[in-house]
C-alpha cells in the first residue's frame, strides 16, 4: 500500500463530493430535517386530547371531579346528554377517550356504608388509537386518585380513609386493597420528555441510512461514468480505492455528527449528557462500519437506482428493528435475537446511553465490544467484496 | 382539449396499456408489490409494539417479608415484567440504570408492613427517562399493581382484563378500551398498513417512471406523439390504481387472515376512500418525478416524502400528540387525511358521513398537484 497514491485518490474524493451540489444539500439538509422530524413526535403526554363527558349524576361532587379532570388544561372536554351521543361521538373519531359518571355518583361516595358499591367512574378509551389510550389510563387514574386524595383532605376525613386501610380490626391483614403509593421518579429526563429519546436515535437513523446510501450512490455513479474502472486500470490497490472512498466520507460525516450535535443543543434543547468526545468518537468508528455496508450494496447493483432502493429497502426496516423507535424488549424473542446481530442496534444503545444517561465507557464496553466485532466482519466482507472485482 | 373527448380517452388508454406492459415485465417493481407488503405485515404485525414487555427491573427489599415479597410478586404478576434483580443500595440501583440493565428500580422500605397498619404505606420507584414512554407506562402498571395490592392477596393475571383498580378514597375507576379490548398496538398500526403500502407504492412507483423515460430517451418519444401531457400523465396513472386496489386487498386479506383482525366497517366504502387517495399519492410521485434530474434524485426526493408522511400523519405514532405546529404540517400530506378515514371505518366501523371530510381534503390535494403537474410538465426536451 502506498501513501502517496492513497493521498491521491483521497483528494480525488473530496473535490468530486464538494464539486456535486445535490450531495452536499443533503449531507446538511438530512440531518436537519431528520432531527426536526423526529425530535418531537414521541411523546408520554396526552395533550390535546379530545374527551368526552357524560355526568349523569349532576351532583357537586360529580361536578367537582370533572372540573378537576379538565383543569388540567390537557384536555379539550365535550359534554355530552347520552350515552348514545357519546358513543357516536367516540365512532367518527371525534371523542379519543370518555368519562361517564353514573347517577347516584356523590351518594355513594359520602356515605360508603359497607356492603354497598362504592362511588364509580367508568372511563372508555378509543383503542384504536393504542399510544395514545396507553398514555391517557395511566394519567386519568392518576387524576381519579388525586382527587380522591384531595377529596379526603378537603373533608377533614381520616387521612387513612384510602380505600379500605385503617379501619379497625385485623391487624393490617385487611383482605381489601392496602393502596400502597408509589413515588415515582425518572431519572436522566425527569420530565420524560420525548426529544432526548428521538434525539439520540435519530444518530443512529441518519448515519446509517445516510451513509449507507451516499456510498452506495458515489461508486454506482463511477460505475455508470466509467470512472471506477479507470480506477481499476492505475496501480491503485483493492485496499487503497477502498480506503479512498471511506476515509473521505467518513471525515464528512465525523463533521455531520458534530452538525447534529450542535442542530439537536440548539433548536431541540438536547445536549450530550455524557462526554461528547466519546459520543463522536463512538460515532465516527460507527460511520465507518455503515460506510462499508454501502459499498457492499453497491457493489452488488448495477445501476444508481437500483442502489438506492436497496438501500432503501434494507435499511428501513434495519432501523425499525434497531429499536430507534420501538423499543427492541417489546419484540418476540427471535427477532430479538436477530437485532443483536445488527450493528445499528449496538450504536443506538451506546447513542442513548452516552447522550442521555451520561454513560462512560466503564459502562459500556459489552456493547461497544459487540459494535466492534460486528463491525469489523462487514469491514471485511467489504473489502472482500470489492477485492474480488479489482 | 382540442380533441373530441373519444380521442382524448383513447390516447389515456394507449398510454396506459403501454404503462401497464412496462410494468410487468419489470422484475424490480413486481419484487416490490410483492415482497414488501408481506414485510410491513411482519413487521408492524408480530415485531414492533410499544407495550411494554420483558421488562427487567431491579427491587431493593430493604425489609425482606411476606408483605414486600407480595407486593413484588404481583407486580410480577402484571406479566410486564422479567424476573427482578436484587439490588443492594442506591449506588447499585443507579449504576443499573445508566448501564441500561434495568428499566426500573423498586425501593421498598423495611417497615411497609407497619406503614400499612398506620395507612401511608409508600414505595419509591426509579425510572430510566431515556426511554420516556416505556417508563411512563411501567410507572403506571406498578402504580396499578400497588394501588390494588392487597395484603393476604394471591397474585392474579392481571394482564389482558380490563383493569379496575379502587383508587383511594374509595372511587372505583372503571376502564374499557373500546375497538381494542387488550390495547395491542398492532390494532392501531395494522389499522394504517393498506395506507403504508399504498404511499410506498405510489411514491416510488411514479416518480421514477419520468425521469427513468427521459433518461433513456423515451419521453421525447412520447412527446413526438398526438398525445398531452395530461393524457400521459393519466395514461401512466391508470394501470398504478389498479395495482393500488390489489394492494388494498392483499393488505386487507393479510392483516384478517395473519392476525385476525378484519375491518369492523364496509370494505366497499373503504375502497371508496382509497380512491382519491391513490390519485393524490401518485400525483405527488408524478410530481416529484417532473423536479428531478437524475434517477437518483428522484429516489431521493421520494423517500424524504416517504418518511415525514409516515412520521407526521400518524400511522405509526399517534399525530394527536404532536405540538402544534407539526401538528398541522402533517394536515398536507395525503396519508394523514387516509389514515383518519381508514381508521374510523376499518376499527371503528364508521358511516360514510364519518369520511366525507377526509375525502373531501383529498381531492383538494389531488387538484392542487394536478395543477402544478400541468405547470411544470409544458413539453420540453433535453
Amino acid at each position: 500500500m502506498s501513501w502517496r497514491r492513497l493521498a491521491t485518490l483521497v483528494r480525488r474524493e473530496v473535490q468530486a463530493t464538494l464539486r456535486d451540489r445535490f450531495t452536499l444539500t443533503i449531507l446538511v439538509g438530512v440531518p436537519l430535517f431528520a432531527l426536526l422530524l423526529f425530535g418531537y413526535i414521541l411523546s408520554t403526554e396526552v395533550a390535546h386530547l379530545d374527551l368526552g363527558v357524560l355526568d349523569a349524576d349532576g351532583s357537586r361532587a360529580s361536578r367537582e371531579l370533572l372540573a378537576d379532570f379538565t383543569a388540567q388544561g390537557t384536555f379539550r372536554a365535550h359534554a355530552f346528554a347520552t350515552r348514545e351521543q357519546l358513543e357516536d361521538a367516540m365512532v367518527s373519531g371525534a371523542v379519543s377517550a370518555g368519562i361517564l359518571i353514573p347517577p347516584g355518583f356523590e351518594r355513594a361516595l359520602h356515605d360508603p356504608a359497607p356492603g354497598r358499591e362504592p362511588a364509580q367512574v367508568r372511563i372508555i378509551y378509543d383503542g384504536t388509537e393504542a399510544v395514545l389510550a396507553g398514555n391517557a389510563e395511566g394519567f386519568l387514574q392518576a387524576l381519579a386518585g388525586s382527587y380522591a386524595r384531595g377529596r379526603g383532605e378537603r373533608s377533614g376525613a381520616d387521612a387513612a380513609a384510602g380505600a379500605g386501610v385503617g379501619d379497625t380490626g385485623d391487624a393490617g391483614l385487611d383482605p381489601r386493597p392496602a393502596g400502597i403509593d408509589v413515588a415515582t421518579r425518572a431519572l436522566f429526563n425527569p420530565r420524560l420528555a420525548g426529544e432526548p429519546f428521538m434525539v439520540s436515535g435519530t444518530f443512529g437513523f441518519v448515519l446509517s441510512f445516510l451513509t449507507t446510501l451516499l456510498t452506495a450512490l458515489s461508486i454506482v455513479n463511477e460505475k455508470q461514468q466509467g470512472t471506477f474502472e479507470q480506477l481499476e486500470v492505475t496501480p491503485a490497490t483493492s485496499l487503497e480505492i477502498f480506503l479512498g472512498k471511506l476515509l473521505p466520507i467518513g471525515a464528512v460525516f465525523t463533521l455531520d455528527v458534530v452538525l447534529m450535535v450542535l442542530i439537536a443543543g440548539f433548536l431541540l434543547d438536547v445536549w450530550p449528557a455524557g462526554s461528547a468526545v466519546f459520543f463522536v468518537l463512538i460515532s465516527t468508528f460507527y460511520v465507518l462500519v455503515s460506510l462499508s455496508l454501502g459499498l457492499i450494496f453497491s457493489a452488488t447493483s448495477a445501476t444508481p437506482a437500483e442502489a438506492v432502493q436497496k438501500t432503501v429497502l434494507f435499511s428501513i426496516p434495519l432501523v425499525q428493528l434497531s429499536g430507534f423507535a420501538f423499543p427492541i424488549r417489546n419484540m418476540p424473542l427471535p427477532v430479538r435475537w436477530l437485532t443483536e446481530l445488527f450493528p445499528a442496534t449496538h450504536y443506538i444503545r451506546l447513542s442513548r446511553a452516552i447522550y442521555v444517561r451520561a454513560a462512560g465507557p466503564g459502562d459500556l464496553w459489552p456493547e461497544m465490544a459487540a459494535l466492534f466485532v460486528f463491525g469489523a466482519l462487514l469491514v471485511a466482507f467489504a473489502l472482500r467484496r470489492i477485492g474480488a472485482r479489482a | 382539449m382540442r380533441m373530441g373527448r373519444a380521442q382524448f380517452w383513447s390516447n389515456v388508454l394507449a398510454v396506459a396499456y403501454r404503462e401497464a406492459t412496462v410494468l410487468r415485465h419489470d422484475r424490480a417493481f413486481l419484487s416490490l408489490v410483492a415482497i414488501q407488503p408481506l414485510m410491513m405485515l411482519l413487521l408492524f404485525g408480530w415485531v414492533l409494539s410499544n407495550e411494554p414487555a420483558n421488562v427487567p427491573w431491579g427491587v431493593w427489599d430493604q425489609g425482606r417479608t411476606a408483605v414486600s415479597r407480595g407486593l413484588v410478586r404481583d407486580i410480577q404478576a402484571t406479566g410486564y415484567f422479567l424476573a427482578p434483580r436484587a439490588v443492594e443500595g442506591y449506588g447499585a440501583g443507579r449504576t443499573l440504570l445508566r448501564e441500561g440493565k434495568i428499566l426500573a428500580f423498586l425501593v421498598i422500605p423495611k417497615d411497609l408492613r407497619r406503614d400499612i397498619e398506620r395507612g401511608r404505606p409508600q414505595v419509591q420507584l426509579l425510572l430510566d427517562g431515556s426511554d420516556p414512554l416505556s417508563a411512563a407506562r411501567v410507572a403506571g402498571y406498578v402504580g396499578l399493581a400497588a394501588a390494588a395490592f392487597a395484603v393476604t392477596s394471591a397474585p392474579d393475571e392481571r394482564r389482558g382484563q380490563p383493569p379496575s383498580a379502587v383508587g383511594r378514597g374509595g372511587i372505583d375507576v372503571r376502564q374499557r378500551f373500546w375497538f381494542n379490548p387488550t390495547l395491542e398496538d398492532n390494532v392501531f398500526f395494522l389499522g394504517a398498513l393498506a395506507a403504508m403500502l399504498l404511499t410506498n407504492f405510489c411514491l416510488s412507483a411514479t416518480s421514477l417512471g419520468l425521469v427513468g423515460e427521459r433518461e433513456s430517451g423515451t419521453y421525447e418519444h412520447m412527446l413526438s406523439l398526438p398525445t398531452s401531457a395530461l393524457e400521459i400523465v393519466l395514461g401512466k396513472l391508470l394501470p398504478h390504481v389498479g395495482v393500488g386496489f390489489g394492494l388494498l386487498v392483499y393488505a386487507t386479506l393479510g392483516t384478517g387472515l395473519l392476525f385476525g383482525i378484519w375491518p369492523v366497517g364496509s370494505f366497499l366504502l373503504l375502497a371508496f376512500v382509497t380512491l382519491p387517495f391513490v390519485l393524490a399519492s401518485l400525483s405527488i410521485g408524478v410530481f416529484v418525478s417532473t423536479l428531478a434530474r437524475t434517477s437518483a434524485q428522484a429516489v431521493f426526493i421520494t423517500v424524504f416524502f416517504i418518511m415525514p408522511s409516515f412520521v407526521l400523519s400518524g400511522v405509526m405514532f399517534p399525530y394527536q400528540l404532536m405540538p402544534d405546529g407539526v401538528r398541522y404540517v402533517g394536515y398536507l400530506f395525503p396519508l394523514r387525511w387516509y389514515q383518519i378515514a381508514a381508521r374510523r371505518i376499518v376499527a371503528r366501523g364508521a358511516g360514510v358521513d364519518d369520511v366525507l371530510v377526509p375525502v373531501a381534503a383529498l381531492l383538494v390535494i389531488f387538484a392542487a398537484l394536478l395543477v402544478g403537474i400541468r405547470r411544470r410538465m409544458k413539453p420540453r426536451l433535453g
